[in-house]
């Protein structure tokens, strides 16, 4: 269960990993995402990924959370400001 | 007396990352020749760390743009050999402005290159991302997929060149990454365009600006 900075459940792991493959099942499937040295994987590649819960798909789950938190935070812009 | 710029740029080549970093990089070569700086470019098999230091060490550079995969103490350059690793060379980026367009390396490399007086370094605090094409991985500088991504992080090399701070390069980059991001995100035509914008953000939050104390 991912946790909120005030340590309030608010997504569950299951529920992280669905809205993100909701997210990446839309991309065009000529789309190619590179992940650094991870490699470059295609949608249907991640959308694996995401399912199986490894790195790649740990990150994407990360940056969709922090995404949306962001929002609430007002936070969007700066994380590490100059 | 006029005193000419001088610029390093790492770009090794040998999968699709870094073929894309490597060709949206000599875009900025191209930028730099045409403004009369000095550049020297360690391309593909030059991307090498001997290479790398023996011409900082000759060439006195006030810039250093490299361009590869990296880790929180690490850049690498071609075929993934390391080139400046924390601890073992770091400290000869002592007084450069340096860009590292790679993962992670503004985590540890970066606050330990900056312990070195008078300088700069700019990177990224975790995953560079970016989207491309698969129909295009043959000619990145022609993907438009890729082209905000690339757009906006070179846009750091852009203001250098220019005889901007490292602070206002990364705020110019940065700049460019949300100019990018809110086109992308009230875009509702592409499919692809709320992971972009997603993946847009991300690139513009954890790219960081350091520098050593004593650098105004």
């Amino acid at each position: 269960m991912k946790k909120d900075k005030e340590n309030k459940r608010i997504l569950s792991d299951e529920e992280i990993r669905k809205l993100v493959t909701a997210r990446l099942s839309v991309l065009s499937p000529d789309t190619m995402i590179s992940f650094g040295s991870d490699g470059t994987f295609s949608r249907d590649e991640l959308v694996k990924k995401v399912e199986k819960g490894d790195d790649v798909g740990e990150k994407l789950a990360e940056i969709q959370l922090e995404w949306l938190r962001s929002f609430k935070d007002d936070s969007l812009y700066e994380n590490y400001p100059n | 007396m006029i005193v000419c710029m001088k610029i390093i740029l790492t770009r090794p080549q040998y999968e699709i990352t870094t073929k894309y970093l490597s060709c949206w990089a000599g875009e900025i070569l191209i930028l730099a020749k045409k403004r009369g700086v000095e550049v020297l470019d360690l391309a593909k098999n030059k991307a090498r760390k001997d290479e790398l230091v023996g011409r900082i060490k000759k060439l006195q550079p006030d810039i250093v743009f490299l361009n590869g995969h990296g880790d929180d103490d690490c850049i690498a350059g071609h075929d993934d050999e390391i080139l400046i690793k924390l601890g073992d060379n770091h400290k000869i980026l002592g007084g450069i402005i340096t860009y590292g367009l790679s993962c992670n390396a503004g985590k540890k490399l970066g606050p330990a290159v900056i312990k070195e007086s008078q300088t700069s370094f700019i990177g990224y605090v975790d995953k560079f991302i970016f989207v491309c094409d698969n129909d295009y991985i043959a000619k990145p500088l022609q993907d438009p997929k890729a082209k905000p991504f690339m757009e906006s992080s070179n846009q750091v090399m852009v203001s250098l060149i220019k005889g901007n701070s490292a602070k206002k390069a990364s705020l110019r980059s940065k700049e460019k990454f949300k100019e990018n991001y809110l086109k992308f995100l009230s875009n509702q035509n592409d499919p692809d365009s709320l992971q972009v914008a997603q993946f847009l953000w991300w690139n513009m939050r954890h790219q960081v600006c350091l520098e050593s104390k004593d650098k105004k």
